[in-house]
């Protein structure tokens, strides 16, 4: 096989050669023409074909962003690079180069056709990201591994597939083997795989295959377990009460804590039944909030809606009957006529205006009073909650107090551990490091102490917390639901600003050009 | 030649001579042989029933028949004593044969096969359509004669009761429990006239319920914008319109009372004497919910205090009967039905009533003591049904009507029935309303079709306006639903809806006005709904060629306006809500849909550029043509080369639009030039499941039985073991030998051409028999030629081609005997080597 690019000199993707591209696959004709004349930019070209020019090197293309066809056929590519900005591209033909390893491809992730056929590739990878595939060309190239087909399974809408002329083909089941482990093909190496082939696969890899099976099905459940836990814990976090459905709170407390730890004797745990109760009152409140927050925005949005048709009916009346009147006066030929239209027409326009003026106030007054309603409500909901957190539900002063009196108990078992100690009575085994804090009173007593103050701290800041957070949560809803109104309103001012003064630019048009033919 | 005769036999009588006698004997001799069957009963003599041929129940009573009309006549005696002033009750009329029998008798519960014959209301309609009413003669007093069912079926004939007797003979039959009731009702019942009343096809005409708006209050929701108005203003309105409207509301009634007065029948001489006779269903049988009457004539059901229903005589059903003794001074409104209830109802037959009567013992006590008759009739039950099976065929099903066809006049209307296939043009059902009582001025036409070939189910026809609307079942051509017009003519005013699911251009409806065209699209890929189209006229031009067919040139089309529904995938600035092709003023416009939060579309205006015509050119292009405007100050103007673009494509598809505008035109023409086409030569489907009107599949379903038929014989023939009368005669026929095998087979043989020649000597024999029969004949011929009458000659002539084919035939069949022995005699041979019990010894 002797190909011309060992004798001709390859050549570069220069400014030039893309200029020249573009040029000569743009529009033609009068089009062209206008194209010339205006300029093209490359981030508007949707296609690019550039193929036998016996490029060496992909380069230059990072402007073509809006790029979906790309052809690089029949060059002497060795590296699949350069194309990572390409991200809107829907077809890639790279076939006939001297492509050694698929790479490159994972920015491309809309592409839907793809074809290597005729290079020099040894091993199908690295085209993880390449979910829409569905046609696939890589025939001709140096695949030997049949199992290397698996990887084509995770291309859930792969319809045709072409591996001919690759060394795999030659294996005795290498039909059926592809027919089995992609079952969704439709086309196989340019035929069209028949119900027999599919039968016969089924028959004799149906037991890999429904292992296979069993394997994936596996993964996604746990993928997906793994999803609605996030969602669990995202639901938590919304409610400010993430981490209160457990021992968590608990167990937090002593991590921190190595001194406790080996003061490893607990009180049973009312403090976790405390923590769940809180949990579930958090729970509740948040679906309140959400309901709240729901039938706010879809009040709103009704109003906002109802408003919005009402304008653009009368606008819309307004424009037809603005073009009826405007082709009239086209046609109009008494001056005085002409006038009393023109009149006519900018005393519509003013009505107009004022009508769309009026509505758009009447709608801010409108929402400006649900969002009064909507914030007051939602305020005092928040600070009901956080009273139940804070105070009124007997919860976190009753953790303190649980958390004092486990104290008290502590330093007494620990002042009575002393005596022991010191008379040498104990008949446990204690552990040395244990021992040496028994060794005087104070030690005792101080790291008692100790960790009583951090068990202390962990609760106040697990309060603060979630104070804070919630406050800070309201304040933002309600500055974005402000902020969006106002936007909303400024567009609709902008918006109708800008069609009165278009419509009467028109009319002033008019009459200049009829009073310059009049006179 | 039978008048001839007539006249010849009085003028023998009167001369009396004896040998114009005996030759006019002959003669009738001779005639009488030449018989003529009648090729078909006349229908009018199929109607006349036999009643030669009626069952011995018809014509005589069984003992225990006499013994009842004994208890009866004795009921009635004493009933006529103790009330002398009440009507005499009909118990036991005479029947078609002319023999009295008891009325309960006369009920054959019967159950029919048919499914619609299995509810109260088919089995009702059916009977009220079937009948036609002959009235009371004179109708104050019951019938003398109560004919069985079965008659009344055959002659499709009968009064009220004879219309009771078998509409509650089919109920009992269902399951129903179903009584007979005489008694009085109004005129208009009684004699079937329902031009008072609505007709019921007709049905209520305030039908439209306005949907009670749910407006749900939400938390939020906004409060409607102050109202500026005055309340005390609004109310004062508010007033004097509620008095405007009272006032007219009391013309209105006003006017209403007056037209009902004017419609009122004048007063009925004999009201509350006339006889009838309806059905009563009772309520716990068949979950019937509560009591009610069904008037056979007309088919309807009525509530037990129907004000029709002036007063009830006696009721009675196949076990038993009842008089009533309640007051009927107030019609039948306050009746109970509690028929165990004996100061309410005397029975006839005690004991069999089976309904409560174990609840008043007392008072059956009482009534044994009292009355004799009663306690002999303790063991008595009431005899089988003297009527035989009722028989309702398929035909009479289908037929209904008598003659297939029945009108009913209604109040303002008529209605018109015709059983199916009976008229050529598949009519079922016309409904003709008028606008007046007399019914002389129609206003509405309406007529129902079935089994039209094209698919036509419905028309309406509004004389006022004109205006004829058609309504087709699904399958038809172009899909056509219904169809509204004037004329038929293209081009006038006309509305079609179709069934958009089954056409590819999704159209559900066509309007057309002279100069208009309006489409309505559905669930159309590209999103159109909606396209009007406004033609200009029609250009003259006085060219000869376009004399022939000036409707081939088609009207110049004015603006096209398309509108699509929103396509999510697109954005919205580009996606196109609105196009307007304005074809004479060479402009496009193009509006777009709203973005979100906006009240305002972008569009696009075009101008066409004047050169568009010649495609060849490159159309010029300059900025002017095109003028944009967006809400959004800050959109970045879009390119000239979009622009152009743009405008290219608009014109393409202003030209595709104007060849779819085409293509509708055209098809509004094929859909025209069909129905005409169809309107001329009206088809009727027939169903390949109706077995009695399908030609094609009786054909189909006769040459199958007579395949089967012959497949059977051929079977026969085959399982004919011929080997069997010879091993029967063998010792062991299980155990074949060589020898005893040949021998089989040579006696086989011999056995079959012993036949052959036998079969061939037989019809050699008969074939000389024949032979000399006719030669004997001719030969006395010849002798007798000269005296033989007409007739004989006639006779021999049939004689001798009759002997000539005879022997003809024989003659064949001899040959082809003759021919087809040496074969018949190699393939039992044949056989006989593959006969498995022989196979192994002949090889």
């Amino acid at each position: 096989m002797s190909r011309l690019y060992d004798t001709l000199e390859p050549s570069v993707m220069d400014k030039k050669m893309l200029q020249q591209a573009v040029e000569e696959q743009g529009p033609q004709d009068q089009a062209g023409q206008i194209a010339k004349e205006e300029g093209v930019l490359y981030e508007e070209v949707c296609q690019l074909c550039l193929n036998y020019r016996n490029i060496l090197k992909i380069d230059h293309l990072w402007q073509f962003t809006s790029l979906t066809k790309l052809q690089l056929d029949n060059n002497i590519i060795v590296k699949i690079e350069g194309l990572e900005c390409l991200t809107n591209l829907k077809w890639l033909d790279l076939s006939f180069n001297n492509i050694e390893v698929i790479e490159g491809l994972n920015s491309l992730v809309l592409l839907e056709d793809l074809s290597l056929y005729n290079n020099r590739i040894s091993v199908i990878e690295n085209m993880d990201t390449l979910l829409n595939l569905h046609i696939l060309s890589l025939g001709n190239n140096l695949f030997t591994q049949l199992e290397n087909v698996i990887y084509l399974r995770r291309f859930k809408n792969l319809r045709t597939l072409n591996l001919a002329g690759n060394p795999i083909c030659r294996e005795d089941h290498y039909k059926i083997f592809v027919a089995a482990y992609l079952p969704e093909l439709v086309y196989l190496d340019f035929g069209l795989l028949n119900e027999e082939t599919r039968e016969q696969a089924h028959g004799k890899y149906q037991y890999a295959i429904e292992e296979m099976r069993h394997n994936e099905t596996q993964e996604r459940k746990a993928i997906e377990a793994k999803k609605e836990q996030e969602d669990q814990f995202q639901l938590h976090m919304d409610a400010f009460v993430e981490h209160l459905n457990g021992p968590y709170l608990f167990d937090s407390m002593y991590a921190d804590d190595a001194e406790a730890a080996k003061l490893s004797y607990l009180p049973g745990v009312p403090l976790v039944e405390l923590c769940m109760q809180m949990f579930e009152v958090g729970l509740a409140q948040h679906g309140r909030r959400e309901d709240e927050l729901k039938s706010f925005f879809d009040c709103s949005r009704e109003a906002v809606e109802e408003n919005q048709q009402r304008a653009a009916q009368s606008v819309a009346d307004f424009e037809r009957a603005r073009r009826q009147v405007m082709s009239e006066m086209q046609q109009a030929t008494d001056p005085r006529l002409l006038e009393t239209q023109l009149n006519h027409c900018n005393d519509e326009i003013n009505q107009l205006c004022d009508s769309l003026m009026t509505q758009e106030l009447q709608l801010v007054d409108q929402l400006e009073d649900i969002i009064k309603d909507f914030e007051r409500d939602i305020l005092d909901m928040v600070a009901g909650f956080v009273e139940v957190v804070q105070g009124i539900y007997p919860l976190l002063p009753h953790c303190r107090d649980l958390e004092n009196h486990h104290h008290e108990k502590l330093l007494e078992i620990a002042v009575a551990t002393l005596e022991q100690v010191a008379k040498n009575e104990l008949e446990e085994d204690m552990p040395d490091d244990v021992r040496m804090l028994f060794v005087d009173k104070d030690t005792v007593i101080n790291a008692v102490s100790a960790s009583h103050d951090t068990h202390l701290l962990k609760i106040d800041n697990r309060e603060d917390e979630l104070v804070t957070r919630v406050n800070s949560w309201i304040s933002a809803l309600i500055k974005s639901i402000q902020d969006k109104e106002v936007k909303r309103n400024r567009k609709r001012i902008a918006e109708i600003h800008n069609y009165i003064d278009y419509v009467r630019d028109q009319l002033s048009e008019m009459r200049q050009e009829r009073w310059g033919k009049n006179i | 030649m039978e008048f001839d005769k007539g006249v010849a036999i009085d003028e023998a009588k009167e001369d009396g001579r004896d040998e114009l006698n005996k030759d006019l004997l002959k003669l009738d001799e001779a005639l009488r042989k030449i018989q003529i069957t009648p090729a078909c009963s006349l229908p009018e003599q199929a109607q006349q029933v036999d009643l030669s041929q009626c069952p011995t129940s018809y014509k005589e009573n069984s003992p225990q028949e006499k013994l009842l009309l004994a208890i009866a006549e004795n009921f009635r005696c004493q009933y006529a004593h103790i009330y002398p002033d009440r009507k005499p009750l009909l118990l036991c009329p005479l029947n078609e044969c002319g023999v009295q029998k008891f009325v309960s008798t006369t009920l054959r519960p019967t159950l029919s096969p048919f499914p619609e014959l299995y509810s109260w209301d088919g089995c009702a309609s059916f009977v009220s359509d079937f009948l036609s009413l002959e009235p009371l003669d004179p109708p104050t007093d019951p019938p003398k004669h109560l004919h069985s069912p079965t008659w009344v079926l055959q002659t499709n004939r009968g009064s009220c009761f004879e219309f009771s007797t078998l509409l509650c003979s089919l109920l009992l039959g269902a399951g129903y429990n179903a009584y007979c009731v005489s008694g009085y009702a109004v005129k208009e019942m009684c004699l079937l006239n329902q031009s008072l009343q609505q007709c019921p096809l007709l049905g209520p005409l305030v039908k439209v319920k306005a949907t009670k708006q749910r407006q749900q209050v939400k938390k939020y929701s906004v409060k409607p914008p102050r109202d500026l108005c005055s309340g005390f203003e609004q109310r004062q309105e508010d007033r004097r319109q509620a008095e405007a409207q009272a006032i007219l509301l009391q013309k209105q009634q006003e006017e209403e009372r007056l037209r009902e007065d004017g419609e009122r029948p004048p007063p009925d001489a004999l009201l509350g004497l006339r006889v009838h006779c309806w059905v009563l269903v009772l309520a716990d049988s068949r979950e019937v919910p509560e009591n009610f009457f069904i008037d056979p004539l007309s088919g309807k059901s009525f509530s037990t205090t129907d004000k029709c229903f002036l007063g009830i005589e006696s009721i009675w059903n196949h076990q038993n009967y009842w008089v009533n003794m309640q007051d009927c001074r107030f019609g039948c409104a306050e009746m109970t039905y509690d028929l165990g209830d004996a100061v309410k109802w005397e029975y006839l037959l005690y004991g069999a009533a089976g309904q409560s009567v174990l609840t008043i013992p007392d008072m059956m006590m009482q009534q044994e003591v009292e009355d004799e008759d009663e306690e002999e009739s303790r063991v008595f039950e009431m005899p089988p049904s003297w009527v035989n099976q009722i028989k309702i065929s398929q035909q009479d099903m289908e037929t209904r009507c008598p003659g297939g066809m029945k009108v009913i006049h209604y109040r303002k209307a008529k209605l018109e029935k015709f059983a199916p296939y009976l008229l050529k043009d598949g009519l079922v059902t016309r409904l003709t309303t008028y606008s007046d009582l007399d019914c002389t001025h129609s206003s509405t036409v309406k007529e129902w079709y079935q089994h039209r070939h094209d698919h036509l189910e419905e028309r309406e026809l509004n004389k006022a306006t004109n205006v004829t609307v058609e309504h087709f079942r699904p399958g038809r051509s172009f899909a056509l639903r219904s169809h509204r017009y004037i004329m038929m003519t293209p081009e006038t005013e006309r509305q079609m809806d179709f069934y958009s699911c089954a056409r590819a251009d999704g159209l559900v409806r066509r309007v057309e006005m002279p100069f208009e065209m309006t489409e309505t699209f559905e669930n159309r890929p590209d999103f159109l709904y909606y396209r009007h189209v406004v033609f200009g006229k029609r250009v003259k031009v006085f060219s000869p060629s376009n004399k022939e067919a000036p409707d081939r040139v088609d009207r110049p089309i004015q603006k096209v306006v398309e509108s699509f529904h929103r396509d999510q995938s697109k954005p919205a600035r580009e996606d196109v809500a609105e196009r307007i092709f304005l074809v004479c003023e060479d402009r496009i416009q193009v509006t777009y849909h709203l973005e979100d939060d906006r009240i305002i579309p972008a569009w696009r205006n075009f101008i066409k550029p004047k050169d568009s015509g010649d495609s060849q050119k490159p159309h010029s292009f300059s900025r002017q043509m095109a003028s944009t405007f967006h809400v959004d100050s800050f959109e970045k103007p879009c390119k000239n080369l979009f622009l152009y673009e743009m405008l290219v494509h608009m014109m393409k598809e202003e030209e595709t639009v104007a060849l779819r505008v085409k293509d509708s035109e055209k098809e509004v023409r094929a859909i025209l030039a069909v129905r005409e086409q169809e309107e001329s030569s009206i088809e009727l489907h027939i169903s390949i499941y109706n077995t009695a009107r399908n030609e094609r599949a009786r054909c189909h379903r006769e040459a199958q039985e007579r395949m089967a038929q012959e497949e059977r014989l051929q079977e026969q023939e085959k399982e004919l073991d011929f080997l069997a009368p010879f091993l029967a005669q063998l010792v062991d026929p299980e155990n074949l030998t060589r020898q005893v095998a040949l021998k089989l087979r040579s006696d086989c043989l011999a056995d079959l051409k012993q036949r052959l020649v036998d079969k061939a000597n037989l019809m050699q024999a008969r074939f000389e028999r024949e032979t000399q029969e006719l030669q004997q004949k001719q030969q006395w011929y010849q002798k007798n030629q000269l005296t033989m009458t007409k007739e004989d000659e006639d006779e021999y002539l049939a004689y001798c081609s009759d002997a000539m084919l005879r022997i003809h035939v024989l003659k064949l069949r001899l040959s082809s005997h003759k021919d087809k022995a040496p074969q018949k005699y190699l393939s039992l041979d044949e056989r006989l080597r593959r006969d498995p019990r022989l196979a192994n010894h002949l090889l």
